[in-house]
């Protein structure tokens, strides 16, 4: 008996049980390591988050302040919101992560540009890549202005 | 330098494939000899050799799942409940990978408590695996505080206030006692610094020094093979005489049938009974009713909770703490306290008595109904007794008291089943 049936390519009864065996171990490894993988995606709110958000600061209030600096950005969906005034006054809002290295970039008023400082990627204030490093535009967001004329509400949207 | 003559068989260039590649590269052929060596004794106690395999496997299970769990836990009090709380409402599966860690701790645990309870009844620790023994007790011990760090880690209520309870055990200890709290809690109180030397115990200490513990363990008992208990040695006529098995495949795929067994019932305890988590802990509100440790630190915590304040003048609950360490002290000598017929006599009457009160403490203090405490308690006697009556020679008069204990505690159980059934 022992001896006879050594290579499973003689014994083709044998060879199937094993690979029974060894697909069934396979079907359970999977069904572990379905909820694993599940388990290791981020969860809804930090993937997606808000689609709507207020911008901490009003249009009469997006101005360089004393030492010249812009209002910074701030949270919107978990990431980094840069608001600009173009130059014919009109408002936009931008993702503020820079597409070059994933940098927070920031609004220079006196350049009136937008400029990264981790590598001197500059883009306009539409948002375009002009020079350095950065390979496209930054990912523009919707802006809506509610309440009184000049004092008015910014809202952030990306729908 | 000159190249040592290669035997035609071994060179890399007769074997090609990526298979052979790492075999010849990884000294594979060493390892692939010590497993065709290695033999495992056949006999009637041969099964709870299993159980060794089954607490390295829940290990590993804890490992993954803690590993996992630590991704989204936030180790300080502002948040630590509220992110168990997160991950298991929002993230997939978060429930069940934490009631996983949960169960798994437990049954491990458990499984230990019977791998050291058949290995005394194998008298398993005898010359020359001292050494084995006492890494083993380190272990389990390792294991209780892996327990005891963990269960703080949600920074619920009852955690917080059985971590007070229990770290204050250490305050009554004479001398170091006060030292020994501090160090313990990270300040007088159970703080947010006291959940970070836990996080740190539970995550970094305890593992590092139970993986070197592990290895210890496994090696010695790799080096020294599995012990033959006397008892069936006699029976077949010496150790070098009893059948064997190959340990590769046959005792591997009788390993995995128990794996198996084992990730079975976890699997049906995480999803039919989800780890609760109770309520945020109040660090300034009175302890909620019904406080309790796990259920393998209850014998001790019943116990002292039977302690009057003072006891010939000494503190109760020093006398108490003493006790219990001066028992694990005794377990941990077990090998070199075994001298002879006489101190085996002792050791055996000292164990017996030890399992009693574990069970009569575990099963009052698990339950306030006097039925259900009655069920629980002699079930386990039941399942102790099956494994004692297994180890006892027939004819003999320990044999005959174990059957008539066996008749007890069935009467006791049915007595139980029928006064929960029937009031």
């Amino acid at each position: 008996m022992e001896g006879s049936c050594d290579k499973s390519d003689k014994c083709p009864r044998r060879s199937w049980l094993v690979r029974v065996l060894v697909g069934m171990n396979l079907v359970a490894i999977g069904s572990l390591l379905y909820p694993i993988t599940r388990f290791l995606r981020p969860r809804r709110g930090t993937r997606h988050g808000t689609l709507n958000v207020v911008a901490p600061f009003r249009v009469d209030q997006l101005r360089p302040d004393a030492d010249g600096e812009w209002p910074a950005p701030f949270e919107f969906a978990g990431k980094p919101c840069v608001l600009v005034r173009t130059s014919d006054g009109e408002i936009k809002a931008f993702n503020a992560i820079c597409t070059h290295t994933d940098c927070t970039v920031k609004c220079r008023p006196e350049e009136g540009d937008i400029f990264c400082s981790c590598h001197g990627g500059v883009y306009d204030l539409n948002g375009q890549n002009v020079s350095g490093p950065p390979p496209r535009p930054l990912e523009a967001y919707k802006v809506i202005l509610r309440g009184k004329p000049g004092r008015e509400e910014i809202i952030v949207s990306r729908t | 330098m000159s190249r040592a003559p290669e035997k035609p068989n071994d060179s890399p260039a007769t074997r090609p494939g990526l298979r052979d590649f790492f075999y010849d590269r990884m000294g594979m052929s060493v390892a692939a000899g010590l497993a065709a060596k290695k033999k495992v004794p056949i006999h009637r106690s041969t099964p709870f050799y299993f159980l060794g395999g089954m607490a390295l496997f829940l290990f590993v299970i804890q490992i993954v799942s803690g590993v996992l769990l630590s991704l989204y836990y936030k180790p300080s009090p502002d948040q630590a409940f509220e992110s168990v709380q997160a991950f298991m409402t929002e993230v997939d599966f978060g429930w069940l990978i934490r009631s996983v860690h949960s169960w798994a701790a437990n049954l491990l645990i458990g499984i230990l408590f019977l791998h050291l309870l058949t290995a005394y009844m194998m008298r398993a620790y005898r010359r020359p695996r001292e050494l084995t023994w006492a890494t083993g007790i380190l272990l389990l011990a390792l294991f209780m505080a892996f327990g005891f760090s963990g269960y703080l880690l949600p920074w619920n209520q009852l955690a917080f206030f059985a971590t007070r309870v229990g770290t204050a055990l250490v305050g009554v200890l004479p001398v170091v006692g006060q030292d020994l709290l501090l160090l313990a809690r990270g300040g007088e109180n159970v703080t947010g610094d006291t959940l970070s030397r836990f996080y740190a115990l539970h995550v970094a200490i305890l593992p590092l020094l139970t993986l070197a513990m592990l290895g210890f363990h496994l090696f010695l008992v790799q080096h020294h093979g599995m012990s033959v208990p006397d008892r069936e040695a006699l029976r077949l006529g010496g150790s070098e005489r009893l059948p064997t098995m190959p340990f590769v495949p046959d005792f591997l795929l009788r390993d995995a049938v128990g794996w198996y067994l084992v990730l079975g019932i976890l699997a049906a305890l995480a999803a039919l009974f989800p780890w609760e988590l109770g309520e945020k802990a109040a660090p300034f509100s009175s302890a909620p009713e019904g406080i309790k440790p796990e259920w393998y630190f209850l014998f001790m915590f019943q116990a002292l909770k039977q302690l009057p304040g003072h006891i010939l003048g000494i503190e109760g609950e020093l006398l108490g703490v003493l006790f219990f360490g001066c028992a694990g002290l005794v377990i941990f000598l077990i090998p070199v306290l075994d001298r002879g017929q006489i101190s085996r006599l002792v050791l055996n009457i000292l164990a017996a008595l030890a399992v009693v009160f574990f069970i009569v403490m575990t099963a009052w203090g698990y339950f306030d109904k006097g039925s259900l405490r009655l069920i629980l308690g002699a079930s386990l006697f039941l399942g102790v007794l099956s494994l004692a009556i297994s180890f006892s020679d027939r004819g003999t008069l320990v044999r005959r008291i174990l059957w008539m204990l066996t008749a007890l505690a069935t009467l006791l159980l049915i007595i139980g089943i029928s006064q929960e059934l029937y009031q």
